[in-house]
């Protein structure tokens, strides 16, 4: 189980998802970048969509690296499937870049498709599909929820529930009710009604 | 580009008349299921939380299939082969990134709300952002722009059904956009989500085997991929360049609204609240990823295999991209595959419509309410109230006029991206996000995607090759997202009561 981090202590020593952060800002400024370039005169430079090619990976693991990370343990396992899907994608996307357009009629076929093709279809379309959700699965109960996990988070919801009979039903909707009504928790159901 | 894409895919396709005894008898037998379906689910339905997210007792394999059914519109089976027809592989870039966002969701958005919805008993998207910054104006902004964007979508959805169904009967457009509202209507107010799970259930797995079905006789008809790229290669061989006609600036950024977009569409996310027991979120992106996957055949095989078929002379010459399923459909494939999948691209629209449906109502009679700090005595009552009277709303819409529904369906996706993506999807695991980053990065997606999207409609302004208005509105959300919860950072800690703590700490 994994202990909250109490609210007094500063966000930032978790440098997991401080990382994930830098990597999602950084993934975003970069394509913003690259869709700025586009509105010059001349049109979007070659270099352009290399920010995209790098920054959509980037920002992808950086935001799945965010939603996984579990307390201050970070992301345990999964650090391996997420950077082989990032690397997939940056990889597929810069080879889809750099590979020469030479495709004819009697290009070499990689399960029915050319070459640059086969790399998008297969590598990023369908590589990720094997890796990913296997992971997820397999890591599910240390890295992502457990049956612990849930009780104590339905034991709050029964708190809770007791709170909104104490102060009315639209307490718990009413955000920031709750804790003014918490002086009154004592008090017997919608007596203060 | 996205959008016109999805629009050109709903509306302004005429369907050829499909009409012909095999394909009315299954068109018959798919509504007399649905029908079944929302008898079985009205009786079922007795509180506010069993019409809006069905008790939260929905199991995972229904879940799934249900979640699969609402994430591909109409687009997938009509607008999207069209689009690979048209301009090759670039148009991949717009399904390539399912191979990531179900999991992607599980991890960053799926565990979070289906546990928030655990401590707070919450239903809605705007409950979470409520719940997540403590704040009624969070809530009741991301609530006024879902609706928003629901107004859109909801009138495309319309005037595809009518589509669809006037393909599929002969009725005539008007009449086919009341028969498809009538009959979501029918099933979302007596039934609410429960129906409308069902629904999605039975129409998922139609659209699936529809899809498995095509492709296989697809790759049998042009002698397997490898002689249908063959045929492409030697014709036209910029069709299968991984971008296809596009820029390679252009196909990214399908990639990247499509994917990162993905963590803002409620029609999905919504389904998180829905599951019975959380721990069996476990399987459920390895499930939904295999469903997508099956059902997104089709758009791929079509596209290529139409393509390949025109060019070796086997079809005659599309009058219009949007003409490639139809045309195979109606010229080469069995009657009875063209029933199911006519009956599946109805399914497609009517699952989407009746999730919107069931979004705005909860919207109206949940969201706004407690954005103002009341709540609606029954719910329930007014949920089916509302219900009606958006899908009345939208049929109007939808046969009034084209072009206005045209407008409405450009921005939906776009939208719902750049004012929940940042707020939700970073905010549920960010505890340095502030309510004051949240409402600046809901209002700059709002108003960026509606001010864009307004003046390139009056072509007021063009934007360049490969670049669209979600885009730049997904990235300035972001970017203002960041920026506010950083000059704001103090307030950060003081802004999360302790249970959501917990949840975002687990």
């Amino acid at each position: 189980m994994t202990e909250p981090i109490p609210p007094e202590q500063p966000v930032t020593q978790d440098t997991t998802r401080r990382s994930a952060l830098v990597a999602l800002f950084l993934g975003v400024v970069a394509i913003a970048i690259g869709y700025a370039t586009a509105f010059r005169r001349g049109g979007a430079p070659v270099w352009a969509p290399w920010l995209l090619a790098v920054g959509i990976p980037v920002t992808i693991g950086g935001i799945m690296i965010l939603g996984a990370a579990r307390g201050r343990r970070g992301i345990g396992p999964l650090k391996i499937p997420f950077a082989f899907v990032v690397a997939v994608l940056a990889v597929g996307f810069s080879a889809a870049l750099a590979l020469p357009a030479n495709e004819i009629a009697l290009s070499k076929l990689w399960l029915g498709l050319p070459l640059r093709a086969a790399i998008v279809i297969y590598g990023v379309g369908l590589l990720p599909v094997f890796v990913l959700p296997i992971a997820y699965a397999l890591t599910f109960e240390t890295q992502t929820l457990n049956a612990e996990d849930v009780e104590r988070v339905r034991e709050l919801g029964r708190a809770n529930r007791a709170t909104a009979e104490y102060c009315g039903p639209t307490a718990i909707a009413n955000h920031g009710l709750i804790e003014e009504c918490e002086p009154t928790a004592n008090r017997e159901p919608n007596q203060h009604k | 580009m996205i959008s016109l894409a999805n629009v050109s895919g709903l509306i302004q396709v005429a369907l050829p008349n499909a009409t012909r005894p095999a394909v009315v008898t299954v068109g018959i037998l798919y509504f007399a299921v649905i029908v079944g379906i929302s008898v079985w689910a009205a009786r079922r339905t007795r509180t506010a939380n069993d019409f809006f997210v069905a008790g939260k007792g929905i199991g995972l394999v229904a879940l799934t299939i249900a979640s699969v059914s609402v994430s591909v519109s109409g687009f997938a089976f009509i607008g999207g082969p069209g689009l690979i027809y048209a301009v090759g592989l670039g148009a991949m870039y717009i399904v390539l990134p399912a191979a990531v966002t179900n999991v992607m969701g599980a991890w960053v958005l799926a565990k979070r709300m289906r546990l928030l919805g655990e401590a707070r008993s919450l239903i809605t998207i705007p409950d979470a952002i409520g719940a997540r910054y403590r704040s009624r104006a969070a809530q009741g902004l991301s609530a006024v722009a879902i609706l928003v964007g629901i107004v859109g979508y909801m009138a495309t959805n319309a005037l595809a059904m009518g589509v669809v169904i006037n393909s599929i009967f002969g009725v005539g457009l008007g009449w086919g956009i009341w028969i498809g509202m009538g009959v979501t209507l029918a099933y979302s107010a007596s039934g609410g989500i429960l129906a409308g799970i069902y629904n999605d259930v039975f129409q998922g797995t139609l659209m699936a085997v529809a899809s498995v079905l095509v492709f296989l006789f697809v790759l049998n008809f042009g002698g397997g991929l490898g002689e249908i790229s063959r045929t492409i290669l030697a014709h036209d061989p910029i069709l299968l360049g991984p971008w296809g006609k596009l820029t390679p600036l252009a196909a990214l950024s399908f990639f990247f609204v499509f994917s990162m977009g993905s963590l803002g569409q409620p029609q999905a996310v919504h389904k998180y609240y829905m599951l019975r027991d959380p721990l069996q979120l476990k399987w459920y992106p390895l499930l939904k990823t295999l469903g997508l996957v099956l059902v997104l055949l089709l758009y791929f095989s079509v596209g290529v295999g139409v393509k390949a078929f025109v060019l070796s002379g086997r079809l005659p010459p599309l009058a219009s991209p949007d003409q490639a399923t139809p045309t195979l459909l109606l010229k080469v494939t069995p009657i009875l595959l063209a029933a199911l999948v006519f009956s599946g691209v109805a399914a497609a629209t009517m699952s989407a419509a009746n999730s919107f449906i069931n979004i705005g109502a909860a919207i109206v009679t949940h969201d706004l309410p407690v954005a103002f700090g009341r709540r609606v005595k029954n719910e329930l009552r007014w949920g089916r109230v509302v219900t009606i009277l958006i899908a009345i709303a939208a049929a109007i819409t939808a046969q009034r006029s084209g072009t206005m529904v045209a407008f409405l369906g450009i921005f939906g996706w776009g939208l719902f991206a750049s004012t929940l993506v940042p707020a939700l999807a970073v905010g549920l695991n960010w505890q340095g996000a502030t309510r004051a980053g949240a409402i600046a990065s809901i209002t700059t997606g709002l108003i960026v995607t509606l001010a864009l999207e307004t003046t390139a409609y009056w072509k007021v302004f063009t934007f360049p090759a490969g670049v669209t208005a979600s885009a730049v509105a997904m990235v300035s959300s972001f970017i203002v997202f960041f920026i506010v919860s950083w000059l704001t950072r103090r307030r950060a800690a003081t802004e999360i009561d302790p249970d959501v703590r917990l949840v975002m700490e687990l």
